[in-house]
């Protein structure tokens, strides 16, 4: 677990470290935020990660085990046990895509730009490699329908993503079952990066978010950044009881609505940051500790 | 204070010369507020010019700091820059008077029409501050505006002339001002600016009167008019508290049975029974007859709204703005009707709020109360009219008799359900079926009336209202109308908001939760946030909710529909 004092001294390092190297090549002091394990966004495609698929990572199709199993994580909570019979689920989900990286500020400044949509302005007050945070679930979802729009239409758009799009993917929040897959991948894991506790690889217990990537966790499954810590993220689904189907999204409709954040936040200790954890927030919650990333998606 | 000067003894004398005349004026025309004698002293001496604003200057800036006006900065600036234009002024107009070398005087004249009206207004303003809290908030501006108009209706006299009349003047004014609107924080240096133009308006625009120079405009209805019109042409109705205060006044139990006796203690004391009650029976008539010809209310969810009860009472009946004679008063009444029903159709034409209707037409009957005086001279001679009260010499006998007639058409009215009592228009389930019956106007009824709950807060609402748009039913389809109603039935943990919002392909309804029919049941604005639960769902029967009747008689499942 880290402390604020801990955080401090990681942040000291890293602007010390950077001003060394800027006085001994010449080069201009980079800011904490454009440290060097940080990824390269480019503002002509949206600000999405300067990559052939614009940061979007493949999940390929196939089960895992969903929900907790005690036995292995002794931190579990009650809710993420599958059944009364069950510990845990086994899913099958076709292949899907998921950002590498929370949507930053910067992302999300573009569409506020590009829309005018009402954002709240704390949002759109952090340094742009920040997670963008103060995002409803609704802000989240105009949000990703505007970037499937732009990606639909736009001559920057990476063939294959525009392949998908026009085989009826979409791009929308990720369901609780495509994001817990994407984090612990198919060995069950119960961190991203394995079974034991390491609050060096995650934005844990500290005062604020990180920029996103910040976070050197290269065994984390499928390469995911912040997929523990730094901010919750929205997910499509629904607050309910388990067992999870995908198809049960219209159910209690008479109920107040609470929908799933995932991943723990900077806020939380480790027992909220590991994969299986599920949280739940009004749909209208905009909080400095929840973000959101998206998926592209055949569902 | 000093002793009365020889220039104050003079304009006593002038004074009383003048207030002989009026009285004469006024018998002659009949009216009958000399009934209450006016009290006046006079004070004469240039510290008054001095003293006196310079400390209802001080009393505002002692405002300024009070917690209400500090917790906003533009509210707090627009108080400084109240004082300041009092300075100035009150420097200009010493300069003026030492370079003349002359004196400016007050007199004390409590006048009835002045301070009975302001009692009567402040037991609205309580009453009405009991159920809605933001009028209790107000009132810390109220007393503001009232130092406000005081220190500047002054200054303005003295500018024109050597003597104030100081009395309760501007308290009608102010209040029946803030009875109708008034402006948000950020922008309340308007309230200021449209106080002083009230003033303005009172002191600038005259015109000869039975032999008098006086006033044209009601100065409150002046000023609510003027800023009516910039506020409907500009599109910014939102920088006020004007639907707000509209909607709210029958959040006060009974409110029409109140604003009825209200109106009895004016009538009784400045006969303007004939204004108010040929105004009220006016809107009622046109009302019945509109829904006999269409099977729909006229106005939304009353005969006549609440606010135009109120402003036919207190707003219009100043008597130095009305006609003189009985019959022009009844006229007067008559057009005021016509007025306020003819603009709630055309600003519901022309997509303005319809709550201006009651304050637009004010000015131009204030306009045409010498026309209608003139128009109605030849009655004199008709002995029926005369014998009815309806002549041209008005009586305090006819006036308790017109009073009667209109207690008794108000008590036949509650008697048949159309004050306080549930109206038609208040039942959603009236308006969809009216809607689907093709009935005029009742789509846009209807859709007004999601809007309106989806706004204060229902999300049941708002999702209906998605629902509308997204299929193009009662309204023009409009995808991004549809989803940005979607988010905001979601936000309220509307949760068929939030799978629309995730998939509008497949849409779904529900029956209203309790929370929805909370608001969906107000009947033009009580608080059900208390009523039980079964209470709230006989009443929602009552509305004619299917759901609800089931739901009473034991058959309670919610039902869940997808298109």
């Amino acid at each position: 677990m880290m402390d604020p004092f801990s955080t401090l001294c990681r942040h000291a390092r890293r602007v010390v470290f950077s001003s060394l190297t800027a006085l001994l090549f010449g080069m201009t002091a980079p800011s904490i935020a454009l440290a060097q394990d940080n990824p390269a966004f480019n503002p002509a495609t949206w600000h999405l990660p300067d990559e052939a698929m614009l940061g979007f990572v493949e999940i390929p199709a196939g089960r895992f085990a969903m929900g907790s199993d005690p036995r292995v994580d002794r931190m579990a909570f009650a809710n993420e046990r599958w059944s009364g019979f069950m510990r845990q689920g086994n899913v099958n989900l076709p292949t899907f895509y998921i950002q590498r990286y929370e949507v930053t500020t910067a992302q999300y400044k573009a569409f506020v730009a590009a829309t005018g949509y009402q954002a709240a302005p704390q949002s759109l007050s952090q340094a742009d490699i920040y997670p963008a945070a103060f995002v409803s679930w609704t802000d989240a979802l105009a949000y990703a329908r505007w970037l499937e729009q732009e990606l639909r239409t736009s001559t920057q758009t990476p063939d294959h993503i525009q392949q998908l799009l026009d085989d009826g993917w979409q791009i929308t929040l990720a369901s609780e079952a495509q994001w817990e897959k994407a984090a612990r991948g198919t060995e069950g894991r119960v961190f991203p990066w394995g079974n034991q506790p390491d609050t060096s690889k995650a934005n844990i217990g500290s005062a604020a978010s990180d920029p996103v990537g910040d976070q050197n966790c290269s065994e984390c499954a499928y390469g995911l950044a912040d997929m523990s810590g730094n901010l919750f993220e929205w997910t499509r689904s629904p607050y309910q009881a388990y067992p999870y189907t995908s198809e049960d999204d219209r159910e209690n409709l008479m109920e107040d609505a609470l929908w799933v954040i995932r991943g723990g936040s900077f806020n939380d200790q480790i027992n909220n940051a590991r994969a299986a954890v599920r949280g739940a927030a009004d749909p209208g919650a905009r909080r400095a500790f929840i973000g959101f990333r998206l998926v592209l998606t055949p569902e | 204070m000093s002793q009365p000067s020889k220039s104050a003894r003079r304009n006593n004398k002038k004074n009383r010369a003048s207030q002989t005349q009026q009285t004469a004026t006024q018998h002659t025309a009949g009216a009958t507020a000399t009934a209450s004698p006016e009290v006046k002293w006079s004070v004469a001496g240039i510290n008054n010019v001095v003293l006196i604003p310079a400390l209802f200057t001080l009393a505002l800036l002692a405002l300024s700091f009070t917690s209400r006006v500090q917790q906003h900065d533009v509210l707090l600036y627009s108080f400084w820059a109240a004082c300041l234009g009092l300075v100035l002024f009150q420097g200009g107009l010493i300069a003026r008077c030492k370079k003349h070398g002359e004196e400016r005087s007050f007199i004390i004249a409590l006048k009835p029409q002045h301070y009975v009206q302001a009692m009567v207004h402040t037991s609205v303003f309580i009453y009405w501050g009991y159920y809605w809290e933001p009028v209790q908030d107000h009132v810390v501006l109220i007393i503001a505006q009232i130092i406000f108009a005081y220190a500047f209706d002054m200054m303005l006299s003295w500018w024109r002339r050597e003597n104030y009349q100081l009395g309760f003047g501007p308290f009608p004014i102010i209040f029946s001002t803030n009875l109708f609107l008034w402006f948000r924080d950020d922008w309340f240096y308007l309230q200021f600016i449209m106080v002083a133009i009230g003033f303005l308006g009172k002191e600038f625009v005259r015109w000869n009167r039975d032999g008098r120079r006086v006033h044209i405009f009601n100065p409150s209805a002046f000023t609510l008019g003027l800023f009516s019109l910039v506020l409907i042409t500009t599109n910014t109705t939102d920088i006020t508290w004007g639907p707000q205060i509209a909607s709210t006044l029958t959040l006060a139990p009974n409110i029409y049975s109140y604003l009825f006796i209200a109106g009895l203690v004016v009538m009784y004391f400045f006969s303007i029974t004939l204004v108010a009650a040929s105004a009220a029976a006016v809107l009622f008539l046109l009302s019945a007859v509109y829904y006999a010809a269409t099977g729909v209310p006229y106005f939304l969810d009353s005969e006549i709204p609440s606010a135009v009860f109120l402003g036919l009472h207190l707003l219009i009946t100043d008597p130095s703005t009305s006609p003189r004679t009985p019959t022009g008063k009844f006229v007067f009444g008559i057009l005021y009707g016509i007025g306020v029903f003819v603009l709630y159709t055309l600003l519901s034409l022309f997509g303005a709020p319809t709550f201006y209707d009651k304050l637009l037409c004010v000015p131009l009957l204030n306009l045409s109360v010498q026309w209608i005086d003139r128009a109605v001279y030849p009655l004199r001679n008709v002995n029926w009219l005369e014998k009815i009260g309806l002549g041209v010499t008005p009586s305090r006998k006819a006036n308790l008799g017109h009073m009667a007639v209109w207690i008794l058409f108000f008590a036949g009215m509650t008697l048949f359900g159309k004050t306080d009592a549930k109206h038609t228009g208040d039942s959603y389930p009236f308006w969809v079926q009216a809607c689907e019956e093709g009935r005029p106007t009742a789509c846009d009824r209807l859709i007004l009336l999601e809007t309106t709950y989806c706004n204060d807060g229902s999300g049941w609402a708002c999702n209906e209202l998605a629902a509308n748009f997204a299929n193009g039913r009662f309204v023009e389809q409009d995808q991004q109308q549809a989803l940005s109603y979607f988010a905001r039935a979601c936000e309220l943990k509307y949760q068929a908001g939030c799978v629309n919002l995730l998939d509008p392909s497949t849409i779904s309804q529900t029956d209203p939760r309790m929370f929805d029919l909370r608001l969906l049941l107000r009947e033009g604005g009580q608080n059900l946030l208390e009523t039980p639960d079964d209470e709230l769902i006989q009443r929602a029967c009552d509305h004619g909710w299917a759901f609800a009747c089931r739901s009473a008689s034991g058959d309670g499942s919610n039902q869940v529909t997808q298109r």
